[in-house]
Parts: structure tokens; C-alpha cells; sequence
């Protein structure tokens, strides 16, 4: 099951038969288009060697005539069931989305089946219109199918509509840990903040994006952008005025995300028992 | 516990299922074994877990985004598409297809829109050669007469089976093309359709007052009900996906809209099949030296199993 988008930065949640919500960026028109082109691309050099590789191989067995038949009805079925066959036995990629970490959902962000996959290709024929003639070869200009994408909030094309699929991106990013704040320093100072204060989420969000980025900056700039912060801290946590803003912050991040909180995890803990006794 | 150790514990884990998902990626579940693949399941369910309660455990906002994508791409392995299964398709064109054709009042309205307009385009160019001038043209009218000048049994043996993948490929794809036209509205493929209707009725009718007629008949009449017929159903399976974002029957239009091309789907599968039926009467039977009446019997006995298909094994599904 999926919300609709938040439309600021086009995520959308899906919910999990496991009811675990995550987030996919859906792909727009600008992301999909040089997926297509590499498809394309690949289409057309495949037309190629076909062309070239039958009629050759036929005509070495003296049937020329059938050489292009099948020729012919290869570029047929190339032409209008390229992206239905990949998307079907690729799990909804073809091969330009593979390369473009691109994959078509339904909306409610389950896999496609195979009527899905074949037939949004198939009226991807009613979004390229109009067709332009440049030098006798009619060209689409999929301004039907932008039409559409830009009129409604999940970049869905006419076949996307008909099918109730969707785009979304695949993206990947490595594990990062926790920054690691050397210095005895913090931890002596992470003392003196006193031991009934709790970060919450927002606060503790602010903190890790902070630490996690102020290597870039210098201890002037650190000093600026920890200040807006570290002020109402100082005179919640009742802390001379003239404490170092960026000590203060990378103390309360070292409190929360690496120096002991006694109790606080234990049923995370035997979670995670659980799963490695069904280890192999 | 500390977050930093929670993050060191869990840190294996999901590096197994990041293993695995690329594992999955790549290669055939069968190969994987099962071992690996309850293992993935159950790695899954973990990091399941772990996002659920990221955000009550404060883990970092990087940690959490890994997580949402390790587990969106865990997902896309688990719950994979459908490929064919050609039970279910074998049940839907023989029994649940034919029902559906039957009772379909978009096909009945091609039907109609399309013979009526060729009967009456074929009288009107039968009749007067001002009026195939004006629809065919005359340039494409010279073009006929030139093509059928000569028994089309002179064509080399061998070009047969260039020519039925070329109409494989010409008219198949007019037919899917008109189908996707039927999208915008129903207009694209009424349109599509009626233009069709009234060139080909032009060009048979035009095709009888000349002396070419015979050469012409020979070439044409065993292939026509098949090709005809599926240029009536891709138009009909067209208007359906066209009319479902009118008429929504009480449902929102995008829904509609997608029922109706999960109806159409066998359709325009049915019409592909019988253009490529066509094609191959076209590119060997229709040139073939047999006799003519060999040649109408084809077309009478593909009439009776169209027929058939719709009557009998509708009717059946029907009662």
C-alpha cells in the first residue's frame, strides 16, 4: 500500500505486508529519459546484427527470402515487446533502467506481473504522440506522455495509468557509522551535562547530521553554526555562557549515540539474539 | 546498550543481506539453495524490525536511509513479478476471452462502424470512379492496378517468407498502434478505424472495375477475414480502454481506466495472433498457384472458426 507522494522531494511510502513503511523517490521524466534513450540505443544496434546475421546466415542456405521474413518478424517483436519481455523476467527493469538503477512498482509498490509489463509498452505508442517529420522519418516527441506525468503526482505516463504502475529510483548508499569524536576531551565535558537530560528525536537528528559534516568546516564556521544551537542549550542545561558551542554539541551527540544508556535497549538486544539462532 | 554497539552487532547483518540481495540480483534463486534463501528471509525480517524501530531508537538519520533503501531493495527480491504462466493464459483465451468478445458492445460498434464503412466506401468506388479518385488517390490507384497486372503466382518462390514477415511486422503493428490510438478518448482508434474502413472499401471497390480483378481477388480473398477481423478487434479493444474514461461505471477514472485495460490485454493478444494467421496465408497460400476455389474455401473455413471461437465457446462459458 502506498500514500501519495509528499510532493516536495517525490518520496513515497510503502507499506510492507511485514507493515514496515519505507521510502522510494519516484522517478520523473528527466530521469527516465536517458533510461529510454539506452534502451533505444541497444534496440537499434540488436536491429542491426539481426538484420545483418540472418540474412546472411539465410542466404548462405540459399533462402534469402525467409532470411528477411524472420528478419522482419524479429524486428517486429523487438519493437513492441522489448520492454515488456525485460520488465517481465527482470523483475521490472529493462536493461537501460538496470544501468540507471530505475525499476517500475505498481502503486502499491509491488512487483509487476506480466500483462503489466507488456502492455505499458505497448501503449507507450498513445504517450509518444504527436509524431514530427524530420527528413520523411516521423520522430515522437512524448509531449503527450510529459502531459500527463506533469498533470499527476506520481510522473505517471498514459500506460502507466492504465496499468497502475509506477517509476521509482534504486538507490544505493554504503553504511556509514557513527563519526568518531576522538578527543577525551568530549567525553570529560559530556560530564558536566547533567543526567536527566534527554535528547529527543528531532534534536538527536540535528546532532548526528552536524557531527557527521562538521569535519568540512573550520573551527570559525563550526563555531557560527553550532552557536544557533548551543545558545538556548547553555541556558537550558544551565552551562556558562562562554562554553565552545562545537564541544557542546559534539559532547551531547558522544552522550547519546556512543556513551552508555543502561536499560534502554534490551528488547532491540533480544531481537537480534532471535535472528542468529536462525542462522545456517 | 550504546548505540555505537547496537550499530557494530547489526552492522554484519545487514552486510548479509546486502550480500545476498546482489547475490539475488544476478543469479537464479533456484542456484542460491534454500538454505540461503530462509536465511535472506529471515535477515530481512530483522532488518524489518530494526527500521521499525530506528527511529524510536534515534539511530542516525544516515543509518535509517540505508536502511529504508537495504530494505526497499530486500523487498524487490522477496515479492518478485510474475512471469507468464501459460495454464492461466490457456484458460483465459479459450473460456473466459471468447464470453467477454461476445458480450462486448465496443467490438459490436467496431464491427458495425468498420464493415458498414467499407460496405458502402466498396458500392460508392464500385460505382464511380470519381469517388476512388478522390479516397484512394491516383497515384495509389496506378500503384494498384500495376501490382496486380501481373498473376501474382510470378513472384519468386523464395520472396514468400520475406513477405510474411513483412506483413507480420506492417500489420501487426498497425493494429497495436491503433489499439494504443484508442487511448486518447476512443477518438484515435473511431478515427483509425473509419479512415481504414473507407481506404480499404475504396481500394476493393476500385480493385473490381478494372481488369485486374481477377489477380486481385486471387490475392486477397483467402487472407481477408483474418486480417479484417483483427483490425476490428484492436480497434474495439481501443475504444474499450477510450470509452472506460467516460463511461467509469461509479469508479474513479484512473481505475476504470485500468480495469479496462486488464480486459483489453487478451483482446489485442488475440488480434496479434490472427494477423500473424493472415501473414502466413498471405505470404504462402495466397500466392501459390492452387486454385482460386481452394483459396475461398480457406477464407470460408477461417470465417466458420472465428465464428466459432466467439459463438460457440462464448455461448458455452455463457449458460
Amino acid at each position: 500500500m502506498s500514500k501519495p507522494p509528499r510532493q516536495l522531494d517525490s518520496r513515497i511510502e510503502i507499506v510492507t505486508p511485514e507493515n514496515i513503511a519505507f521510502h522510494y523517490v519516484l522517478a520523473g521524466p528527466f530521469r527516465r529519459l536517458p533510461a529510454f534513450l539506452i534502451d533505444v540505443a541497444i534496440r537499434a544496434v540488436v536491429l542491426f546484427a539481426i538484420g545483418l546475421v540472418g540474412t546472411w546466415l539465410f542466404s548462405l542456405a540459399g533462402a534469402t527470402g525467409l532470411g528477411w521474413g524472420v528478419t522482419l518478424v524479429s524486428w517486429f517483436a523487438l519493437a513492441w515487446f522489448y520492454g515488456g519481455f525485460f520488465e517481465t523476467y527482470w523483475n521490472g527493469q529493462t536493461p537501460g533502467k538496470r544501468i540507471l538503477g530505475l525499476r517500475v512498482l505498481t502503486v502499491d509498490g509491488q512487483p509487476i506481473n506480466a500483462l503489466q509489463a507488456v502492455l505499458r509498452n505497448i501503449l507507450r505508442d498513445a504517450d509518444s504522440m504527436p509524431m514530427a517529420a524530420v527528413g520523411g522519418i516521423g520522430v515522437p516527441l512524448y509531449m503527450l506522455g510529459l502531459a500527463v506525468m506533469a498533470a499527476n503526482d506520481r510522473y505517471q505516463r498514459l500506460g502507466d495509468l492504465a496499468c497502475g504502475t509506477i517509476v521509482v529510483v534504486e538507490q544505493r548508499s554504503k553504511l556509514r557509522g557513527l563519526a568518531s569524536l576522538g578527543q577525551t576531551e568530549i567525553a570529560r565535558f559530556a560530564e558536566n551535562v547533567p543526567l536527566n537530560f534527554k535528547v529527543n528525536r528531532a534534536l538527536g537528528q540535528a546532532l548526528s547530521v552536524y557531527v557527521a559534516r562538521r569535519e568540512l568546516f573550520s573551527a570559525e564556521r563550526r563555531f557560527e553554526i553550532a552557536r544557533t544551537l548551543a545558545e538556548p542549550l547553555c541556558v537550558l542545561l544551565d552551562l556558562p555562557g562562554d562554553t565552545n558551542p562545537d564541544l557542546l554539541l559534539c559532547a551531547l551527540y558522544y552522550r547519546t549515540f556512543i556513551a552508555d544508556r543502561p536499560g534502554e535497549f534490551e528488547s532491540l538486544a533480544d531481537n537480534s539474539r532471535r535472528i542468529e539462532v536462525g542462522t545456517p | 546498550m550504546k548505540v555505537s554497539q547496537l550499530l557494530e552487532r547489526r552492522r554484519e547483518q545487514w552486510r548479509n543481506l546486502e550480500g545476498l540481495c546482489q547475490e539475488l540480483e544476478h543469479r537464479r534463486v533456484r542456484r542460491l539453495g534454500g538454505q540461503a534463501v530462509s536465511h535472506f528471509a529471515s535477515l530481512y525480517r530483522a532488518a524489518c524490525a530494526d527500521l521499525a524501530l530506528a527511529d524510536a531508537y534515534q539511530l542516525p538519520p544516515d543509518t535509517v536511509r540505508y536502511l529504508h533503501q537495504l530494505v526497499g531493495r530486500a523487498h524487490n527480491q522477496l515479492y518478485r513479478s510474475q512471469i507468464f504462466r501459460w495454464r492461466d493464459w490457456g484458460h483465459e483465451m479459450f473460456q473466459v476471452l471468447p464470453a467477454r468478445l461476445l458480450c462486448d458492445r465496443a467490438l459490436w460498434l467496431a464491427f458495425a462502424i468498420f464493415w458498414g464503412t467499407f460496405g458502402f466506401s466498396m458500392l460508392l468506388a464500385y460505382a464511380s470512379r470519381t469517388y476512388s479518385e478522390q479516397v484512394v488517390g491516383e497515384a495509389m490507384m496506378a500503384r494498384l492496378q500495376e501490382m496486380y497486372s501481373k498473376p501474382v503466382t510470378d513472384r519468386p518462390g523464395d520472396a514468400s517468407g520475406m513477405m510474411a514477415g513483412f506483413y507480420v511486422m506492417h500489420n501487426a503493428g498497425i493494429g497495436l498502434r491503433c489499439f494504443a490510438a484508442g487511448l486518447l478518448l476512443g477518438i484515435g482508434g473511431l478515427f483509425a478505424t473509419l479512415s481504414n474502413a473507407v481506404v480499404l472499401g475504396g481500394c476493393f471497390g476500385f480493385m473490381l472495375t478494372v481488369g485486374e480483378r481477377d489477380n486481385f481477388l486471387q490475392f486477397v480473398t483467402a487472407r481477408g477475414p483474418f486480417e479484417l477481423t483483427a483490425i476490428v478487434l484492436s480497434a474495439a479493444a481501443g475504444m474499450r480502454l477510450g470509452f472506460s474514461l467516460i463511461a467509469t461505471d461509479g469508479l474513479a477514472r484512473t481505475a476504470s481506466l485500468r480495469r479496462a485495460a486488464s480486459q483489453a490485454t487478451p483482446t489485442i493478444g488475440a488480434a496479434v495472433v490472427l494477423f500473424c494467421l493472415a501473414a502466413l496465408i498471405e505470404g504462402f497460400l495466397s500466392p501459390s498457384s492452387l486454385p482460386y476455389e481452394v483459396k475461398a474455401a480457406v477464407a470460408v473455413v477461417s470465417v466458420a472458426l472465428m465464428a466459432l471461437y466467439i459463438f460457440g465457446l462464448g455461448l458455452r462459458r455463457r449458460v
